[in-house]
């Protein structure tokens, strides 16, 4: 093959065959080399390096349960999730032209401007832009198909009745975690468990492939209150009537089933609305029927009396001096009307402390205590519901008469709403108490009795003629029904002593008298219309709420329908606290 | 055999003519062989590389170009430009093939030079353009031009030309071998100045390649290969910076979040495809985890994709391509053709070494550099530059095959 005389071509001795082969098989040695290497990283190795490349690309993701509904006793929703779009971008993708871009921020409910500002952060990889937006409108933005911006399935929370059921539906934050009320109380069964699902994902953290579901998620239960809407409504509406009437501070009110224990209506003011996240004053978030006590004033006066009813140191004809005052120790306590003699009875009708503190003192302090004890008074009533006050009620060995005195009236002790509502359910249910709740109850309620019938009855004959003409509350009057109630005005405490100008004004009742099946009690904080009596300001919102749920509930009317019998102006009596 | 199947085994475009041990069978071979004017699987390997190449360029492109801006988002991005490059490239080759050897020769100082003036212009503010803190290219138009590409070229054609000039010189050390070895050390002093040391890496390759396929006194070789090598370890193990860049890539799940990111995701990306592959178009790794899966680290998405199949597929294509053309400089030298013969060395020399340090950068058993696999990366300067090299490689086969026959070549 070589032409005739190449062999002595002086060049071919300077080309060696020898060193051009040795490079050559240098470089073919070396893709050997590579082989070598590929077949171990490929064939040999190849699942140590899949399980760092796992380590990667395989997530696993969260799939959202849906929160479970809060409903009423009648199944009206409360609370409810609706699915939305949670929308968010990547900056530095993110590419539109100002149209577009106008566009992007009207659907997103934000202003150009701001729209702008948050795309700037470009060195940031993920950026909210509006974590609830609806279908519908996210179904629009997608359509504008401006790269860099992503949507996420979420669901938003939703409380159809708004600020009427607040404070006890509560509220979730951003994540759907329960944040107050009975969203905080019944977080674990209204959240579920969210499932969860293996995909493998590309950098940017989009699913390129679905790995399959690992674990179903499991939705969450519904939570059915004992609240009844409408009276819950009606409740809420009558309150806030009274409470801007009065200019007062705050109001409060519950509803409690006689027969069941349900609370079954429950409002406070100022509320707040749930729906709408922005800024809230704490004083508005409070639920003040549980969260708050105070001291009730002359609300407690029947517990008194039932202890001396109960012991038979009294009977309801026993005659009681209340004229001038009454010293005990270096105090004094005054009546707010001079009435001469009353009767026991009278003493809850005229709402006398003299009389009152008189048979307190005739009692012991352990037997005062204990009635106190066993209606609830200094323990928290155990309804799931966060921050529940049990109350103040001191050990009776630490009492001074002075002490024992005063609280026979209500002062020197400290109760909630609940707390003084639930009490009176001794005297709706002749004489026994049983639990509370704020969910709907199927068993019947495990009753416990603190005192005879005979002198529940004569208690609540005693709270029937509070609420007639020559009572300190006619305002609760109700046609067709019989009334038992009892109100309270009580100074509030101020810098250690008792305020002259501010009130808490209240009123607890129960009807039909015959046979109770309804407890209301009534709070107005600092009324500031002039008028401040239990009987004037708390008592009327009692008959609104009462009168409505007795048609409600179809209760059977025990009176005749008969108009009211009003005493006159000047025959209003005024309570002694 | 029977004729028929003799001959079709006679026209296999990758029948290397190793194989073939009978002496009849040889004989027909060669026959067959020198009735072509060009050498069948040099020209086959280089398309096959060439369209295997667009093809996973365009395969780990996609959702990089789909993803960005940069690229107005458009999935064939890369590929059209690519097949731009190949088109290029292919016509550039045509052009070259016309181009004899003696011309190359006569240009090859020039070119050096050129090529050199180029490099420098590379490093002047405001001419040369930053990609990932390398200035390596001039913006030309739409596209950019990478000067050290041609650059390899440069050299491969100037050290031939130096060795056959030097020729008698060859067993001095002042006159023979420093005078190249201080070029080829003012070249790397510019080259990683921009930096790029891949391309240093090569240029040192193929000059002493050459250098010492041409005849170069072995002692004087060896000290001088020593030295060099000696200098080198010096500057590495005295700055643990350097030692740490130099020696990272033998473990790099130490800082697989740093430095070791790119390697430890191409090694995933090797063991994701064992035997045959996740499949063309399935890999994981180029969905924005793999940087540069077009360019470096294209080997990568082929081994995810294509498998160790796919790897084996693309070596064995290399080796086809360098044998072939060492086969075709061995023609030439005994065609008393130095010139040719030392050309097609340093060609055969740059492919490679280059594809070498390439594929071994990817499978973690040489540190991490800038360098493309030579005829598949993504980089229209690599592709023209590789395409004219394996034109002047053809063109001297062309100009043998003359010889042979008896033709003025």
């Amino acid at each position: 093959m070589y032409r005739a005389g190449a062999v002595q071509n002086p060049w071919r001795a300077s080309l060696p065959a020898s060193r051009s082969r040795l490079v050559l098989a240098v470089l073919l040695l070396s893709m050997l080399l590579l082989c070598g290497r590929a077949f171990f990283l490929q064939a040999v190795n190849h699942s140590v390096l899949q399980a760092r490349g796992d380590a990667y690309y395989r997530r696993i993701i969260e799939v959202p349960a849906y929160r479970g509904r809060i409903v009423d006793r009648n199944g009206e929703p409360l609370a409810v999730s609706t699915p939305v779009r949670s929308v968010w971008a990547v900056p530095s993708e993110v590419e539109a032209t100002s149209a577009e871009f106008a566009q992007l921020a009207r659907l997103l409910e934000l202003s150009t401007h701001e729209l702008r500002a948050r795309l700037a952060e470009t060195e940031r990889e993920f950026v909210s832009l509006n974590r609830s937006v609806p279908p519908e409108i996210a179904a629009r933005i997608t359509a504008l198909q401006v790269p860099g911006i992503f949507q996420d399935t979420a669901y938003r929370r939703f409380y159809p009745a708004g600020d009427v059921m607040a404070h006890l539906v509560g509220f979730t934050d951003l994540a759907d975690h329960g944040q107050e009320g009975m969203e905080l109380a019944f977080q674990k069964e209204l959240a579920g468990t969210p499932g969860r699902r293996g995909v493998i994902r590309d950098r940017k953290g989009a699913v390129v492939e679905d790995a399959g579901l690992m674990r179903e998620a499991q939705q969450g239960r519904d939570v059915t209150l004992s609240i009844d809407a409408r009276i819950q409504s009606l409740a809420f509406r009558a309150l806030r009537d009274a409470v801007i009437a009065q200019h007062a501070r705050a109001g409060s009110i519950i509803v409690l089933d006689t027969q069941s224990g349900e609370v079954l209506a429950l409002a406070n003011l100022p509320t707040f609305n749930p729906n709408n996240r922005g800024q809230r004053d704490p004083a508005q978030l409070r639920n003040r029927v549980l969260t708050d006590s105070f001291e009730p004033g002359s609300t407690l006066k029947p517990f008194t009396i039932s202890v001396a009813l109960e012991e038979g140191k009294v009977t309801p004809d026993t005659l009681i001096q209340t004229a001038g005052t009454f010293a005990v120790g270096t105090a004094t306590i005054h009546d707010a009307h001079q009435e001469g003699v009353l009767n026991v009875a009278q003493v809850i009708q005229k709402s006398s402390n003299i009389g009152a503190a008189k048979i307190a003192l005739g009692l012991t302090a352990e037997s005062m205590w204990q009635m106190f004890q066993s209606v609830g008074f200094g323990t928290a009533p155990h309804l799931g519901f966060p921050g529940e006050s049990g109350g103040r009620l001191r050990n009776y060995k630490t009492w001074r008469p002075i002490e024992q005195a005063t609280m026979a009236y209500g002062h020197g002790i400290a109760v909630s709403l609940a707390q003084l509502a639930h009490a009176y359910l001794m005297f709706a249910r002749d004489g026994e108490v049983i639990p509370i709740s704020l969910t709907r109850s199927v068993a019947e309620p495990e009753a416990h009795r603190v005192i005879s019938a005979k002198t529940a009855k004569q208690v609540r004959t005693m709270l029937e003629m509070a609420v007639q003409p020559g009572g300190t509350a006619p305002a609760a009057q109700i046609v067709g029904y019989r009334v038992g109630g009892k109100t309270g005005t009580a100074h509030k405490p101020e810098n250690g002593t008792y305020s002259e100008s501010k009130y808490i004004a209240s009123f607890v009742g129960m009807a039909p008298a015959s046979h109770p099946r309804f407890v209301i009690a009534v709070m107005i904080d600092e009324p500031h219309s002039g008028e401040y009596y239990g009987g004037q300001v708390a008592a009327p919102v009692f008959a609104t709420v009462m009168s409505g749920a007795l048609r409600m509930f179809n209760i059977a009317p025990d009176a005749p329908l008969t108009p009211i019998a009003l005493p006159t102006s000047d025959g209003v009596v005024e309570e002694g606290t | 055999m029977s004729d028929g199947l003799a001959r079709l085994l006679n026209h296999l475009p990758f029948w290397p003519g190793l194989a073939l041990r009978s002496p009849e069978r040889m004989r027909r071979f060669r026959r067959a062989q020198l009735s072509l004017d060009y050498d069948q699987a040099l020209f086959w390997s280089t398309l096959l590389l060439l369209v295997l190449g667009l093809i996973m360029v365009y395969s780990s492109s996609v959702a990089i170009a789909e993803a960005s801006g940069n690229f107005h988002h458009q999935t064939g991005y890369f590929l059209y430009r690519q097949a731009t490059f190949v088109a290029i490239g292919l016509l550039v080759g045509l052009v070259t093939f016309q181009i004899p050897s003696k011309t190359w020769q006569e240009l090859a100082p020039w070119l050096f030079m050129a090529g050199l003036a180029m490099l420098i212009l590379v490093l002047i503010p405001g001419i040369g353009r930053d990609v990932n803190g390398a200035r390596r290219w001039v913006p030309v138009g739409p596209f950019s031009l990478q000067p050290s590409e041609f650059m390899k070229l440069a050299v491969a054609l100037y050290a031939a030309d130096y060795t056959c000039r030097k020729m008698d010189l060859l067993y001095s050390l002042t006159r023979g071998l420093l005078p190249m070895f201080g070029l080829i050390l003012l070249v790397g002093f510019i080259l990683l100045r921009e930096p790029d040391f891949g391309a240093f890496v090569v240029i040192a390759a193929i000059g002493i390649s050459v250098l010492f396929i041409g005849g170069m006194n072995w002692r004087w070789f060896i000290g001088v290969l020593m030295l060099m090598f000696v200098g080198f370890a010096v500057l590495v193990f005295t700055s643990p910076y350097r030692r740490d860049r130099m020696f990272g890539f033998m473990d790099p799940w130490a800082d697989a979040l740093g430095r070791g990111y790119q390697l430890s995701h191409s090694l995933i990306a090797f063991g994701r495809g064992q035997w045959w592959g996740v499949g063309l178009g399935g890999s994981l790794e180029k969905l924005f985890y793999l940087p540069e899966a077009h360019t470096d680290f294209l080997l990568a998405v082929i081994a995810e994709e294509l498998g160790f199949a796919g790897v084996c597929v693309v070596t064995l294509l290399f080796s086809v391509l360098i044998l072939r053309v060492f086969v075709i400089a061995r023609r030439a030298a005994c065609l008393d053709r130095p010139f040719s013969s030392l050309t097609a060395y340093g060609i055969g020399t740059w492919l490679g070494v280059q594809s070498f340090i390439n594929m071994g950068v990817n499978m973690g058993i040489l540190p991490t550099k800038g360098l493309t696999l030579p005829l598949m990366s993504y980089g229209g300067s690599g592709i023209v530059a590789n395409c004219m090299a394996i034109a002047v490689v053809m063109r001297i086969d062309w100009e043998s095959r003359q010889l042979q026959r008896g033709l003025p070549a």
